[in-house]
């Protein structure tokens, strides 16, 4: 992508031109985060938006996806919503505005992104992660509110953290840096969706980072409305033993890119990664992986189910990377695809870039329709075409969520999103 | 798992400072003026007393090509090439259209021979026990002898330089050149179809199945020139061909370009069978000179149940940049890609395998082996797609690679792209291509588990060297003899 050349702006580059500079003087932070800001909206215009051209949007050709973005509209408001799992403690964030208050458990420090961004201590963490990082390039430029979440080390988090963002009309754009401290265990959700299906434009960005043997489970979980970009991006960093469990479920939206990039910084680290699209209508949904195994023995194992209905489009995009000295490195990727619509598409890019050679690192993809000996086998104990095909599909992707099973309310709650996505889609 | 010592040494003993083809040779050569303008595109036709829809075509292809960007997409990296610093066209003196051997240059005839490529009919004849294979030998810009040309005849076969296709055969040529691989298609094919020098030209007619193996040797030897060799191989409905292409080149410190475009047709019921043991010069151990290696090769299976098999050992170059492809346009088609990939010293290699599926139950296969010494890095890039229509495409793609040292990469990137819900796609990478399984079962009868290792891996090599013709095969496992083991996807 040639930086230099002026390029003739879309409807869309422009609409997030100008809601930077209609807002600029209501966005929180001056000093450095300003002048990030004014360097990442000075890159946005004149490079514009990534387009296939990019390796990393070859499949997201986010410029011609992205027709129009909505206005930011300020009265638009968002009511809160039941959390997901009974018990959790509930971090509100609505459209994009986040709100601290309320009882917090022991050993968590929560407070608002905002005094970051206005003390300029947020700075260092807008810049981007490479010229394609179109996400935190929007994010950055844009952001005005979030939270920053402390967990103390040793704390023991026995119900979940959800961190529900709301959204309605207009446009949101939050960031969540959150540190777990030694020896923490804890579960996150961090949820995504829309009261109404009025259009909505959404970018947000989690940067996590895990001390010494903490383990953590971490859900995002998109659920927003049919006719919403949501644009998210989660960065991770692994201290030594600490053990990070992500599960990324898409059950909504119209064009959706969730990045997730992360690097292991300890030995003994482990990472693993669950993720469920759950893809239909005219939707385009993309998650991008790449993971850095930067020091010896660590581990990382992701397995994606994809289910694409309809006329939907679905993109994977995993990237391994083995550093040089990252000896006994043990990685492995699968991404598996239920194609069940002939108009239905689904591109995989399971990627492994290795530099050293005392490794064990393997990816496997398939693409494929329902197992007709299984669909015939339970025809033949009577049960309908129907039922029996919801059943593999469910049976398909609810696997995935079974790996919970010692987080029994958690495990319940994503098996309600699933079954009730599939008995509107399927 | 670590490699063993013996892959280890075998690995040395292929390493770049013992290229053994190395050697050049002195010899009388007519050549363009260095650089490229329509002049030297008008030159190369003239010389090959081109009909004029031949030079407009090169003309049109030049013209296309200033206004193309060089792709940066592959994951190589070398200074950028002058392309005004080349000679596109070199040729030794008094070729121009040897009748026999007898009029060859002897000097020439000492390189093959060298090389140890039969071009001399009688010897092969004599020699009971070594089977036929024509041979089409280009040497620099020029095809300097084809043989068995009367023997293929008497089958139908045409089997000549593409330089003589062009003025014997327009019609086919005419038809077929740039039908797969269009002069738009990418920057060096481009770039080839504006100053391609000499390749060569084979047409298998309805129902024939050519009586020998066809093969071609390119030799680049002069200095500073840039070899555009153009292959065409149209196989009829139910012909069979089976076709082998080996090259070398000399050690020099410059930097050499080879940009060849091959096309390959294959009409109903037609199977072609395209075997390549590429060992150009790889450059010395410190990165020095070598050939750059961007090669456009694809295959048509045009017709219903035709089929295109490509099967290569890649083993020299400094870069290559390779992707022989397979587009299943025909119902019932099947492709397939066998790919042997050795890179050491400073080699970048970036290579793989297109399937295309358009048709109905079209099938592709693609096995991998990349395996990464030195400081090289090996990339295994290849691309499955099932179009809306390719109703019960089918893929199954292995690709293996295997490390040696902590200072090369192996890396992998699959593209899959499926439009059809009946299409099945499976792509596996795995870790360790022995398993432990077949390990125990060996050692639990007594077997050494160097001699398991051995056993395992020459039965896991076979995959791809089974898949080349007798007489490349073994070649090829001369070239590689790795075991391949403790692998990485």
């Amino acid at each position: 992508m040639n930086m230099q050349q002026a390029i003739k702006m879309t409807a869309a580059e422009t609409a997030l031109v100008d809601a930077y500079t209609t807002q600029i003087g209501d966005l929180p932070g001056d000093g450095s985060v300003l002048s990030v800001r004014d360097t990442l909206v000075h890159e946005l215009r004149t490079a514009g938006l990534p387009t296939r051209r990019v390796e990393s949007w070859h499949y997201t050709d986010l410029r011609t996806l992205l027709r129009a973005v909505p206005d930011a509209d300020p009265t638009a408001f968002a009511d809160r919503v039941d959390a997901l799992v009974p018990g959790s403690t509930v971090l509100s964030v609505r459209n994009g505005g986040a709100e601290v208050k309320g009882s917090l458990p022991e050993g968590v420090i929560v407070r608002s992104y905002v005094d970051s961004l206005l003390d300029g201590s947020a700075a260092a963490g807008l810049a981007v992660l490479g010229f394609d990082d179109a996400i935190g390039r929007i994010n950055g430029g844009l952001v005005r509110g979030g939270l920053e979440i402390d967990v103390a080390a040793e704390t023991a988090l026995e119900d979940p953290l959800e961190i529900q963002l709301v959204q309605s009309l207009g446009q949101a754009h939050t960031r969540f840096p959150v540190t777990f401290g030694a020896g923490v265990t804890a579960t996150v959700i961090e949820r995504h969706l829309s009261t109404d299906d009025a259009e909505s434009f959404v970018s947000s960005v989690s940067d996590v980072t895990l001390a010494e043997d903490a383990d953590v489970i971490w859900i995002i979980l998109q659920q927003q409305g049919a006719a919403d970009t949501h644009l998210g991006q989660i960065r991770f960093d692994l201290g030594k033993n600490a053990k990070l469990h992500l599960f990324v479920i898409n059950a909504g939206g119209k064009l959706v890119r969730q990045e997730i990039h992360g690097k292991t910084s300890g030995e003994g680290a482990d990472f693993k990664l669950r993720g469920i699209n759950l893809l239909g209508g005219e939707s385009h949904t993309d998650v991008t992986f790449t993971l850095g195994h930067n020091v010896p023995h660590t581990t990382s194992t992701e397995i994606i189910r994809n289910v694409v209905f309809d006329r939907a489009k679905g993109v994977f995009q995993g990237k391994i990377l083995v550093a040089k000295d990252a000896q006994k490195t043990d990685a492995r990727m699968a991404c598996n695809t239920l194609l069940l619509s002939d108009d239905a598409d689904l591109s995989a890019k399971p990627e492994l870039e290795i530099f050293a050679d005392d490794v064990q690192c393997g990816h496997g993809a398939t693409v494929a329709d329902i197992d007709h000996t299984q669909l015939f086998y339970m025809l033949a104990r009577g049960i309908p075409e129907n039922k029996a095909r919801a059943m593999l599909v469910n049976a398909f992707v609810a696997e995935i969520v079974e790996e919970l099973e010692d987080h029994e309310a958690v495990v319940e709650a994503l098996e309600g999103v699933i079954s009730t996505w599939l008995d509107k889609h399927a | 798992m670590p490699a063993v010592q013996e892959t280890i040494d075998q690995v040395r003993q292929i390493d770049v400072d013992q290229y053994k083809y190395g050697f050049e040779t002195h010899i009388e050569v007519e050549k363009a003026p260095k650089g490229l303008s329509e002049d030297i595109i008008r030159f190369i036709s003239a010389k090959k007393n081109e009909p004029e829809w031949m030079l407009e075509w090169r003309l049109g292809a030049y013209r296309r090509w200033l206004t193309l960007e060089e792709p940066t997409w592959a994951r190589v990296s070398y200074p950028k090439i002058d392309f005004n610093e080349i000679y596109y066209y070199a040729a030794p003196k008094g070729t121009a259209g040897p009748k026999s051997l007898d009029e060859v240059d002897p000097e020439i005839l000492k390189v093959y021979e060298k090389l140890g490529i039969p071009l001399k009919e009688q010897e092969i004849l004599a020699g009971v026990e070594k089977s036929k294979i024509a041979v089409d030998a280009v040497f620099d810009s020029v095809s300097v002898v084809t043989t068995f040309k009367e023997e293929l005849k008497k089958a139908g076969v045409i089997f000549m330089s593409i330089s003589e296709a062009i003025r014997e055969h327009p019609e086919l040529v005419q038809k077929y050149l740039g039908s797969v691989v269009p002069t738009t298609d990418n920057y060096y094919a481009t770039l080839n179809s504006a100053v391609f020098t000499d390749g060569s030209f084979v047409y298998v007619p309805k129902g024939v199945r050519c009586p020998m193996e066809l093969s071609t040797y390119f030799r680049i030897n002069e200095k500073n020139t840039g070899q555009f060799e153009r292959t065409l191989i149209i196989a009829d409905e139910g012909a069979y061909v089976s076709y082998l292409e080996g090259c070398t080149a000399p050690q020099r410190d410059e930097n050499q370009l080879h940009a060849a475009v091959v096309e390959l047709v294959a009409l109903d019921d037609a199977e072609i069978k395209y075997s390549t043991v590429q060992n150009w010069y790889p450059g010395d151990k410190d990165g020095k000179g070598g050939i750059y290696n961007f090669v456009t090769k694809r295959g048509d299976c045009r017709g219903k149940n035709s089929k295109i098999s490509w099967t290569q050992v890649e083993t020299g170059s400094a870069i290559t940049w390779k992707y022989p492809s397979c587009i299943l346009r025909g119902d019932n088609s099947r492709g397939e890609f066998y790919s042997i990939a050795v890179s050491n010293g400073h080699q970048q290699i970036d290579s793989g395998t297109k399937m295309i599926h358009l048709g109905k139950n079209t099938s592709s296969r693609i096995i991998s082996k990349g395996i990464a010494a030195g400081v090289s890095e090996n990339t295994y890039r290849g691309q499955v797609s099932a179009h809306r229509k390719a109703e019960n495409a089918r893929n199954f793609t292995q690709c293996d690679s295997l490390l040696i040292g902590d200072k090369c990469g192996a890396h992998t990137v699959p593209y899959i792209e499926a439009k059809n819900s009946t299409a099945q796609f499976e792509h596996e990478a795995t870790t360790s291509k022995i398993s432990e399984d077949q390990l125990f079962y060996c050692l639990q009868r007594g077997i050494p588990e160097e001699a398991a290792i051995a056993l395992i891996v020459n039965g896991f090599v076979k995959e791809v060297i089974q898949e080349l013709p007798m007489e490349f095969a073994v070649e090829a496992q001369k070239l590689i003899g790795i075991s391949l083991e403790g692998s990485v996807g």
